[in-house]
């Protein structure tokens, strides 16, 4: 509204991608075409699609984990360019931080060794970001859990380990990519009211990806909805409902029926 | 946190139990092995066949006088330089292969192919190159070892997860980083397995060449025991070689299992 002149803080233009096509073969149908969107500095963007819709392949691509086709990544002034496999730079030197759909955990870290290691390999390990990480630990409910190996946690510590590694070096911008997804409902309510009080004390920018309607809803500043493949941006919905929010209240409030319908019947 | 303890404390009671049964079970075993040992001492003949007790003391003797040191002295001495040249080298490459593709396809076959050598076959050219010495017999052992740790690592590395490397690599590490924190400690159990292949090896070569050249050292005691018809000291010779192995392979189990402690699957057997 009032930021229409300046530019957007990260911005995907032209994404595309197709998986490369075997011998002998028809040429690979393409996964993602003429994708293009922006996201503003601090919003919490989530986008929502059908399964099989290329969400996890778009966020590697914006992690340059994945190579695109063509397309670019505008951001912080630089044109990225996504399709010179040579040229990815994953996580773009520690600006965009990747929490997975796995949790990636290394297994033979302890938690609080997993949440140090981002710190540990950026050099960035002092008393100070100690500090942090341990507050971040006491913040999700791991506390007492330092010690414990990623296979004696249960599936939501996980999870929120593996998203406190990602805050703990607070990269500007945060990719999610279905990170809750694999819990138990309980849970699931609980890792979302930890991401927005964790989010309400830095206000990151973050993309989140999601299937769950409700879960788009509840977190989102605005939802951006994909479509089937080939897939691309079908449309972009401002949620109206004020912060802080309450994931348990969602559903009674004022106005959220009519969102969740017009998000539901535009998910083809 | 329950939970865990649960796992670990429910089974003490009958788990004991089942412990001093395997106990009984190979104490069983070894007197069953020294009564066979014994009959067949009797049976052969000493020419053939060295009873236990006799073999005993020669050990004992040996001990005593110095001897069992010396010998055992030359074979570790060997045998650990030539492991620890074929365990650098059998790490390296591999690790400096990873980085390159192209590399890796160019050398690969060669290394591979190379392994069909039988390396015994080489001893003789090998003692035309480097004498009597204890080259020869280092290139041997660098030969035997080589192949089982570069075969493991190579392997161990293509084993690693590449969603950790990938967030690794999201998360500001370099490509040193990378091998240090994430490849090599997911290679883990490959390297153990590879040590507890490449170790008795290293000894088993070390021997096998002091039959062939050598003033001394555990082999050169069994051969010349042999051409001595002294078959006490031929076994001898085999229960200290076996002992040595033994001891390697403990301390390479204490090891793997400190390295190890953080999988599931260690925790759970352990005794």
């Amino acid at each position: 509204m009032t930021e229409q002149t300046t530019p957007p803080f990260l911005e995907v233009r032209n994404l595309a991608k197709r998986f490369a096509t075997r011998q002998g073969r028809e040429p690979s149908p393409w996964v993602i075409r003429d994708l293009s969107f922006t996201v503003n500095e601090g919003e919490f963007l989530t986008l929502i699609g059908p399964s099989g819709s290329g969400k996890s392949t778009l966020l590697n691509m914006i992690a340059q984990v994945d190579v695109a086709n063509s397309g670019e990544i505008v951001f912080g002034g630089d044109v990225i360019g996504v399709s010179d496999s040579k040229s990815l730079r994953p996580g773009l030197d520690r600006r965009i931080g990747y929490v997975t759909q796995d949790d990636n955990l290394l297994p033979w870290r302890t938690t609080l060794d997993n949440v140090l290691f981002p710190l540990e390999v950026q050099g960035r390990l002092d008393e100070k970001s100690r500090a942090h990480a341990e507050t971040l630990i006491k913040a999700v409910g791991l506390s007492g859990y330092e010690k414990y190996y990623p296979h004696e946690l249960s599936g939501g510590m996980r999870k929120r380990t593996s998203l406190i590694r990602t805050l703990v070096y607070d990269p500007p911008v945060i990719l999610m990519d279905e990170p809750f997804a694999a819990v138990d409902a309980q849970t699931r309510i609980q890792l979302q009211e930890d991401l927005l009080r964790l989010w309400e004390m830095g206000r990151k920018t973050i993309i989140f990806v999601t299937h769950d309607i409700a879960e788009a809803i509840a977190l989102g500043d605005r939802t951006l909805v994909l479509t089937k493949q080939p897939t691309r941006i079908a449309s972009d919905h401002k949620i109206p409902f004020k912060r802080p929010r309450n994931v348990k209240d969602i559903f009674a409030l004022e106005g959220f029926a009519t969102v969740y319908e017009t998000i539901r019947k535009e998910i083809q | 946190m329950t939970a865990i303890q649960e796992v670990v404390v429910a089974p003490a009671g009958p788990f004991l139990s089942k412990r001093m049964l395997i106990i009984l079970g190979r104490c069983f075993f070894a007197v069953l092995l020294l009564w066979a040992w014994q009959w067949s001492a009797d049976e052969f003949g000493m020419i053939f066949f060295a009873p236990p007790l006799a073999v005993l003391q020669r050990l004992y003797e040996m001990a005593i006088s110095g001897e069992m040191l010396q010998h055992v002295w030359a074979t570790l001495r060997v045998s650990a330089i030539g492991f620890v040249i074929a365990l650098v080298a059998g790490l390296a490459l591999p690790f400096a292969l990873r980085l390159s593709h192209r590399l890796t396809e160019a050398v690969e076959p060669y290394v591979l192919w190379s392994q069909g050598i039988p390396k015994y076959a080489l001893a003789p050219w090998l003692i035309l190159w480097f004498g009597i010495g204890d080259t020869p017999k280092i290139v041997i052992v660098v030969l035997m070892v080589f192949y089982v740790i570069f075969i493991t690592t190579f392997a161990g590395i293509r084993a690693v997860d590449r969603r950790l490397i990938n967030m690794a690599r999201i998360l500001g590490a370099n490509e040193t980083v990378i091998s240090r924190e994430v490849i090599w400690k997911s290679m883990q159990p490959f390297f153990y397995s590879g040590l507890k292949v490449a170790l008795p090896r290293a000894v088993g070569a070390t021997i096998v060449g002091e039959f062939l050249v050598s003033t001394q050292g555990v082999g050169y005691y069994i051969e010349h025991a042999r051409e001595l018809s002294d078959t006490v000291g031929v076994f001898a010779g085999i229960v200290l070689a076996t002992g040595l192995v033994l001891v390697i392979n403990g301390i390479v189990e204490k090891m793997e299992r400190i390295a190890l402690a953080w999988r599931p699957q260690d925790r759970e057997m352990s005794h």
